[in-house]
């Protein structure tokens, strides 16, 4: 059973400085120019933590950066033969101990799908499991969902009941707090004084404030519904082309998602004998994803270009894992200038179906 | 452009030429996209079927180089039938009766034949973009890169003053600027008539206002253009009313000339009679290697500074890293080459310019970097610290007084497909590079994406020669050659091609041709003959 207590609002900060000298310090911090990004602390003093706007990235780039090095490679020769060779080196990321604070449902989520996709046993990922062994996440419900939140619909949010090591919720002038994995008891336990047990009325704060966000999303949206009917393997081909078409083919959609992990590899020299190996991000809405060697796409671009990427959200991963691998969490919609974010898609295909059971 | 980009979603007729703004202006685009979603009308005045012209409700598919030609028939078909704003004409305009007595020697059968569209079309189009209350123009390089590019540009004008859509919100001419700082380059003066802020070098009460505050006297001659000064150095290139003189030295900032400028072998001739070359860039471009001294100058990340958008928007861009290596902002790299050169310039910071630049550019006169700081930019013209800036140009009057109707007559291309050379070659831009690839092709997602040196043909025109998807082929003109791989499509019109100049293994200025537009001496980019020499089948 998970264990509840209470943390004062103006102990959070103390609490944050002592976490701080243990650990790498990663919060949602605002900067100057108005972005709220998940950005590494280094004085608590100077930044200011906000947790009143959604954060514009995700944790996404801690554990899976958009470039990293993977191995250095170098022209090795045998001066007695003559012969030389290209030699590997493996660059394994550094390893910190880093608490992830103020981390959103949403966030949470995605980092246990990314889990999934990196550190099951047959694609054990060692670049991904080093970022994402000893991390602790203090994660943050939503009481108040942003605008273009949907985590309610794709199940995902605004609380959390599992996954996270220590949960807040926010009732007034205190947090109620949640323990739930072992690292986040541990912390708790080490940081006692800190904390309170949670008393009746504190719990039902926190079941007040829960209850009511469910009821403040701006959007209704019909996830459901769509996973059905995608699982009918009827493809909506129309509204696919509709959106190719109007997709601008900037891939930012898959770079703020949370849970988009493809990469590509390549080589960059850095001289005539020495380069590095890299892996970078990559979207299946480039054309370069499916292109093959002789220059013929699989995928029509002008009519194809956003099938994978909804399909595999929405009925792939259903079909996989059991649940879509879209949390809701609507950076998509921000990002996207063509108009051809995922809520767009939900919304005509959810609208196509209405229509066809209307006409008899 | 007059209007703000905002503006474009309440239009209701848009009018795009010689841009293929999803491709080059995505964020424009999206306006246009929002606006036809809002019922919007959206003609498309291009040679190629691009995207957006797929997505037009009409494709007005000229020839290369036809505009006036349409465009005349068009303001003849608005003539007709008497859709022309008299009161806008009368109050807010010179010149129309001339205008006036040229159109009604225009006859639409004629234009039909010259642009390939039909005289039905003509007609359709210039009724909807009349008719509308809010119709915009937007144009890119498909107008200007013409040796009829000032008159392509004045019958837009002339379109758009003939039915008063302009001087009101929403509805105006707007030409989409291409680099991020295109606008604020011009707006400093990197033009050969003009100082900071459009003021003529003719003007002696400007050049001795300049004068005070740099120190130096100021030459009552313009300076020479780009195509001047890099064809055959400054020795009388083609259509130059007069020799200027040798240039022994040349300074070239963020520029690749060697690979961008048309009819690259007179540019490599003129390269070599240089004495000196001194080459500013963040990398080891075509240029900078053959340059005698490299400066390596900071990237936008490294530096602090404004740009200028289409919407004549001035921006702060603030330094996000310390430069990398060896590598200077742009502005330490000038003020020390002026110190050592015996005139020293003496800012502390690129805020501190920015004030002298606001005291003698009147458009540039509020835009002092710590308001800028707190603003998302403001819009020329911005006269003072405590004044707005300017959401659309020409409200109540023009800026010259009246708008001044300048009738155009069509020009044919200085090169035109014949029976040696039966192709038209267009020259333009691809999504995933930039220019001449000295950023984007060191960018392995770029490149995957797009690093082949496409030539666009119709797919009839690919079976009669035999040619398939991958095939290379060699291109020449009268001036040069250059290896393509060939795409098949029908985003170009049979006998059309159509490739980029992003690529230093197949350079296409190889084979583009040095006219220009006698006024703004824009070379013509946009057309030239060629025809298919070796093709080496896949």
């Amino acid at each position: 059973m998970l264990e509840n207590f209470v943390l004062e609002k103006d102990h959070l900060l103390p609490l944050l400085r002592k976490l701080g000298r243990q650990y790498r310090l990663v919060a949602p911090v605002r900067n100057r120019h108005g972005d709220t990004l998940f950005t590494e602390i280094h004085d608590l003093d100077r930044v200011e933590i906000d947790l009143e706007h959604q954060p514009q990235s995700s944790l996404k780039p801690f554990f899976f950066p958009q470039v990293e090095v993977l191995s250095m490679y170098g022209l090795d020769h045998d001066t007695s033969s003559g012969a030389t060779w290209y030699s590997f080196y493996p660059q394994l990321p550094e390893n910190r101990p880093t608490v992830y604070f103020g981390v959103r449902s949403c966030d949470m989520m995605a980092v246990m799908y990314t889990d999934m996709i990196f550190l099951q046993s047959s694609e054990y990922d060692v670049y991904y499991a080093r970022h994402r062994e000893n991390a602790i996440f203090i994660t943050i419900g939503c009481n108040q969902p942003f605008s273009n939140c949907f985590c309610n619909a794709t199940r995902s949010g605004p609380f959390l009941e599992h996954g996270f090591d220590i949960q807040l919720t926010d009732i007034g002038d205190r947090f109620f707090v949640e323990t739930g994995r072992a690292r986040g008891v541990q912390l708790r336990r080490q940081w006692a004084y800190f904390f309170r047990d949670a008393t009746e009325d504190d719990r039902r704060a926190q079941f007040q404030a829960a209850l009511e966000a469910r009821g403040l999303f701006n959007r209704l949206v019909h996830v459901d519904l769509v996973t059905r009917i995608l699982a009918r393997q009827e493809e909506p081909e129309a509204i696919f082309a509709e959106l190719s078409a109007r997709c601008q083919d900037c891939g930012g959609c898959a770079y703020i998602c949370p849970t988009c992990t493809c990469f590509t590899i390549h080589d960059q020299a850095l001289d005539e004998d020495r380069g590095e190996r890299l892996r970078t991000w990559d979207a299946c809405t480039f054309s370069g994803f499916t292109r093959m060697a002789g220059g013929h796409n699989p995928v029509d671009p002008d009519r194809q270009r956003v099938r994978k990427r909804f399909l595999h959200k929405l009925l792939h991963d259903v079909e996989h894992h059991g649940r879509t691998s879209c949390m809701g969490c609507g950076r998509c919609v921000d990002m996207c200038f063509g108009g051809v974010d995922i809520l767009r898609f939900i919304e005509m295909v959810s609208e196509n179906e209405t229509e066809h059971e209307e006409t008899p | 452009m007059t209007n703000s980009i905002n503006e474009i979603e309440q239009a209701q007729v848009i009018l795009v030429s010689g841009s293929n703004t999803t491709r080059t202006h995505p964020q424009v685009a999206r306006r246009f996209y929002r606006a036809v979603d809002r019922g919007a009308k959206l003609i498309v005045i291009d040679p190629r079927r691009t995207r957006l012209a797929r997505h037009a409700h009409i494709h007005l598919r000229i020839r290369p180089g036809t505009d006036i030609a349409l465009l005349n028939g068009m303001m003849r078909s608005i003539i007709d039938e008497n859709l022309i704003d008299d009161l806008f004409i009368q109050m807010r305009t010179e010149n129309y009766t001339t205008m006036r007595d040229m159109l009604f020697g225009i006859d639409l059968a004629q234009a039909a034949a010259i642009t390939g569209v039909p005289e039905k079309t003509i007609r359709r189009a210039a009724r909807i973009y009349a008719q509308a209350q809010r119709s915009v123009i937007c144009y890119c390089l498909g107008v200007t890169q013409h040796i009829a590019g000032t008159g392509n540009v004045q019958s837009y004008a002339n379109l758009a003053m003939l039915t008063g859509h302009v001087e009101q919100e929403f509805t105006g001419v707007d030409p989409l600027r291409g680099q991020n700082n295109v606008q604020g380059a011009c707006d400093m003066g990197a033009l050969p008539g003009v100082l900071p802020g459009y003021q003529s070098v003719f003007d002696d009460a400007v050049r001795e206002k300049f004068a005070r505050v740099w120190g130096v006297e100021l030459p009552a001659t313009p300076g020479l253009t780009l195509l001047d000064m890099t064809h055959e150095a400054g020795g009388g290139a083609t259509g130059l009313p007069q020799a200027a003189p040798a240039i022994r030295a040349l300074y070239v900032t963020g520029e690749n000339p060697l690979l961008s400028e048309p009819s690259l072998n007179g540019v490599k001739k003129a390269f070599h009679q240089y004495d000196f070359l001194v080459v500013s860039d963040i990398f080891l471009s075509e240029t900078a290697r053959v340059a005698d001294v490299v400066f390596p100058a900071a990237s936008f990340a490294e530096k602090t500074g404004t740009i200028t958008s289409s919407e004549r928007r001035v921006q702060l861009m603030r330094k996000a890293i310390e430069p990398v290596g060896d590598s200077r902002p742009d502005d330490w790299i000038v003020m020390e080459l002026a110190r050592r050169m015996g005139h020293a310039m003496d800012y502390t910071s690129p805020a501190e310019v920015m004030e002298e630049i606001c005291m003698v550019t009147p458009i540039y006169g509020g835009m002092y970097h710590d308001r800028l700081d707190r603003e998302w930019g403001v819009q020329w013209p911005c006269g003072g610290r405590n004044m707005e800036g300017t959401q659309y140009l020409h409200k109540y009057s023009f800026a010259r007084g009246r708008g001044r109707f300048e009738p155009a007559a069509h020009v044919e291309p200085a090169e035109v497909p014949d029976s040696d050379y039966p192709f038209a070659l267009i020259t333009g831009r691809f999504y995933f590079q930039y220019h001449t690839g000295t950023m984007t092709r060191r960018t392995p997602i770029l490149e995957r994406e797009s690093g082949q040196p496409l030539l666009e043909m119709h797919p009839d025109d690919g079976r009669r020669l035999g040619l398939r998807p991958g095939s290379v082929v060699t291109v020449a003109s009268r001036r040069g050659r250059s290896r393509f791989v060939v795409e098949l499509t029908d985003r170009v019109a049979p006998g059309n091609l159509f490739t980029s100049f992003h690529f230093a293994e197949a350079p296409v200025n190889e084979l583009t041709i040095d006219a220009s537009d006698p006024v703004a001496r824009c070379p013509e980019y946009k057309v030239c003959a060629v025809r298919l020499e070796e093709v080496e089948p896949c």
